[in-house]
């Protein structure tokens, strides 16, 4: 075979990269420098980085997960015909198209998600080969802006970002509005911990976003939009600004596009790290240069936005999947999805689960499917605990809800949210109290200080949790949780205040036990409370390696070489940081 | 230490990067965001002429700079090390990471977050979206992913030879 027609193609995300595709890339170009390689965003399967795919000159496809640079010689010798396919690694090829790996994307129905991992992001063609600008290039020739709402209507997508408020509902209100300034952003502030869609969509796929912005643009009567980007995702600022320049250039966005008379522009405002920026008026402020905090509503934003004119911020989910709707109609979105819930929704999936990465289905899928069916279940083989959905405005689902469907309303049932789409998966190493602390302080530190409940309200409930945590605390103390969440709930002026206190509700409501097993019996039973439990050495299992005390930060540990069982760790000195546990070859160490 | 590692600024630097973003008040977290790409951390001084050669006023220069998570009031050490703490990363031990390099590189005191010989900076960072790589660290530019606490030190000890810097416990 010819390795001059090979076209490999490696999955390049910013997951992509974190596990080693730079060296993959690296070790391709050492091993057989002629073949051609393109790079493409992250396809979604981030359990199976670094994914390379390789199209052959008989145009047979074949798709490795896991490679690392040491697997790509092996690769390359099959496709020059020599040697044996490296079957652990195939994910699909001619004869392999059933792989129960390959179901991971065959369980999905992928219409935000349709492009990622499939075209290079940089390139403007790639997009195009794939209908790109084929819905804005319709609509400004044969649609009126009510008749674009109205398409949207019939779709009945509703905000991705975590509210979920209709979108064209949304839009009439701009449209609607009197002026002839106003302006559409892109809220690509993805601030959730455990939720990372709008960063490979905005990585993967930008000229879809842009695309998007330029429909919902077209249908307010906005001239002028912003794309607001966290700075975290690098990145994604990076094939986001190479895509805005390259359309330019093609003459795809600018001044009187497809010569119509409409002309869209985008800017680019990197965000600078703050979670409540993510809320429209806390955003908005942050691009006028602000601190950025929310402000009472009304006046909405629809009305009252960016520099006092009318302004619509949408989620970049939500813009992802416009072009694909106005592509092939609103009702063929509706057919997907439950009666109060129409279309698909992508999830984050991490945490203890085994094929974590980007999952789009259909709303009205169970949770459990999700997580089994997709997922592959439980990663450590503890059966799964619950699972954290909404991130810090949202709270965990505990198994027994599994069948829970996927549904506005249903999930709101729970004590949950939909939210941005996060589901970080729990097993029974993950301690409830720990982590609704966790969250806690991450809305604490995350709370701009305007409301008192909010900025001391958050602090309040932090300290009592960590009194928990400690070992400190009455029972009387969950009272005290129980009247703070439903004060700050109250008091509260924008969504991550109102909602700060729903992760210790949640946990509070299916976990009570944990809670009070921490305070009657000063135990932590999952072993991850620092005050709580101890670290010791079973002798018997100890092979004398000494790696616990090289590792030991604090020098806790002695013991002699070579000598089986001879380790112990000194208790008064021991942080109980886990690092000895972690190293262990011979599981020696138990933690109570 | 932090004497050393203070910047010195250049007024025609910053007074360019004015010309070239704007002077106006939706022009502050930008500006903000040139002077840390090249310092690393906001200098006094380079706030001082943000605040004289614009429309931007003091109030606000500083209201920004301490309001967003990104921005440094202290100087840096010549990398930077974030460990994510995303949800992810959390339960996946990313406490365990931090322990592990905070002790590589000797920065005992709790309210230290850089080496004593200006090397490198331990930043805790929201998260960063590799959650399914979880848990996570970028050193420099360089994201890594699926690390254990002994995994982050092989890391940062092939970082620290590539750009010659001593670590304290090797």
């Amino acid at each position: 075979m010819d390795a001059n027609n090979l076209n490999v193609i490696v999955g390049e995300g910013t997951c992509g990269i974190a596990a080693g595709s730079k060296e993959v890339i690296e070790a391709f170009r050492k091993y057989a420098p002629e073949i051609n390689i393109r790079t493409v965003g992250c396809v979604g399967m981030c359990h199976q980085e670094v994914i390379t795919e390789i199209h052959d000159n008989n145009g047979n496809r074949y798709i490795y997960g896991q490679v690392t640079k040491k697997t790509v010689p092996q690769i390359i010798k099959f496709h020059k015909g020599e040697g044996e396919p490296l079957e652990e690694h195939l994910i699909y090829s001619p004869e392999k198209q059933d792989s129960h790996k390959w179901q991971y994307l065959g369980h999905q129905t992928r219409i935000a998600l349709r492009n990622v991992g499939y075209l290079d992001p940089t390139s403007i063609s790639d997009y195009q080969k794939r209908d790109g600008y084929k819905a804005i290039k319709k609509i400004v020739a044969e649609m009126s802006p009510d008749q674009v709402i109205e398409e949207i209507k019939i779709s009945s997508i509703r905000g991705r970002g975590g509210a979920g408020f209709p979108t064209h509902v949304k839009w009439n209100f701009a449209r609607k509005s009197e002026g002839d300034v106003k302006y559409l952003i892109c809220n690509g502030d993805e601030g959730d911990p455990g939720a990372f869609m709008d960063r490979s969509l905005l990585e993967g796929d930008p000229h879809n976003i842009i695309e998007g912005m330029m429909i919902a643009a077209y249908a307010i009567g906005a001239a002028r939009g912003y794309a607001y980007i966290r700075a975290e995702y690098p990145l994604a600022v990076k094939n986001f600004g190479k895509a805005i320049k390259d359309a330019h250039e093609l003459g795809v966005l600018g001044e009187n596009i497809q010569g119509s008379s409409f002309s869209f522009d985008i800017k680019i405002k990197e965000g600078a790290g703050a979670f409540v920026c993510g809320e429209e008026t806390a955003l908005i402020a942050s691009i006028e240069g602000d601190r950025g905090m929310p402000r009472f509503k009304p006046p909405f934003p629809a009305v009252k936005g960016l520099f006092g004119k009318p302004t619509i911020i949408n989620n970049v989910e939500t813009l992802a999947n416009l072009p694909w709707i106005i592509n092939n109609g609103g009702a063929a979105y509706a057919a997907y999805g439950t009666e109060d819930s129409k279309g698909t929704k992508v999830f984050a999936l991490a945490g203890a689960i085994k094929k974590g990465g980007l999952v789009e289905v259909p709303m009205g899928t169970k949770i459990r499917d999700v997580l089994e069916d997709i997922g592959g279940g439980p990663s450590s083989g503890k059966p799964f605990k619950a699972v954290q959905l909404g991130g810090p405005s949202g709270g965990c689902i505990p198994e027994s809800l599994f069948d829970t469907t996927i549904e506005y309303a249903a999930i709101n049932a729970t004590g949950a949210i939909m939210g941005s789409g996060g589901m970080i998966v729990m097993d029974g190493s993950t301690c409830m109290v720990d982590l609704a602390k966790y969250f806690l302080s991450f809305t604490q530190l995350e709370s701009c200080g305007k409301c008192t409940f909010c900025r001391i309200g958050t602090l309040r409930m932090r300290e009592l949790l960590t009194k928990i945590c400690d070992g400190e605390a009455e029972m009387s103390d969950l009272d005290a949780l129980d009247e703070l969440t439903e004060q700050i709930t109250k008091a509260s002026l924008c969504g991550l205040g109102q909602t700060a206190p729903n992760p210790v509700a949640t946990t509070l409501k299916y976990f009570r036990s944990e809670y009070e097993a921490h305070i009657k019996d000063r135990r932590c039973p999952a072993g991850v409370c620092k005050s709580l439990i101890t670290h010791t050495i079973i002798p018997a299992d100890c092979i004398g390696c000494s790696l616990c005390q090289i590792q030991c930060p604090v020098g806790a540990i002695t013991g002699e070489k070579k000598v089986k069982g001879s380790y112990t760790i000194i208790q008064a000195k021991c942080i109980n940081c886990g690092m000895c546990f972690e190293v262990c070859n011979s599981k020696a160490i138990q933690v109570k | 230490m932090s004497q050393a590692l203070e910047a010195k600024v250049e007024p025609e630097v910053v007074l360019e990067w004015i010309k070239k973003i704007g002077s106006d008040s939706s022009s502050t977290v930008p500006l903000l965001q040139a002077v840390q790409s090249q310092y690393g951390y906001l200098p006094r001084a380079a706030m001082d002429l943000i605040v004289q050669n614009t429309d931007i006023t003091g109030r606000q220069v500083y209201g920004v700079a301490t309001f967003y998570s990104q921005f440094r009031l202290k100087p840096v050490g010549r990398h930077i090390i974030k460990i994510c703490h995303g949800t992810a990363c959390h339960v996946s031990g990313a406490d365990r990471l931090n322990t592990s390099l905070r002790h590589m590189l000797n920065i005992a005191d709790e309210e230290q977050d850089t080496a004593e010989n200006g090397s490198y900076t331990i930043e805790q960072v929201a998260c960063i979206g590799c959650c399914s790589q979880a848990p996570v660290m970028v050193i420099s530019d360089e994201v890594s992913g699926n690390l254990t606490g002994a995994a982050a030190q092989r890391a940062l000890k092939k970082h620290a030879k590539k750009s010659e810097e001593i670590v304290a416990n090797l």
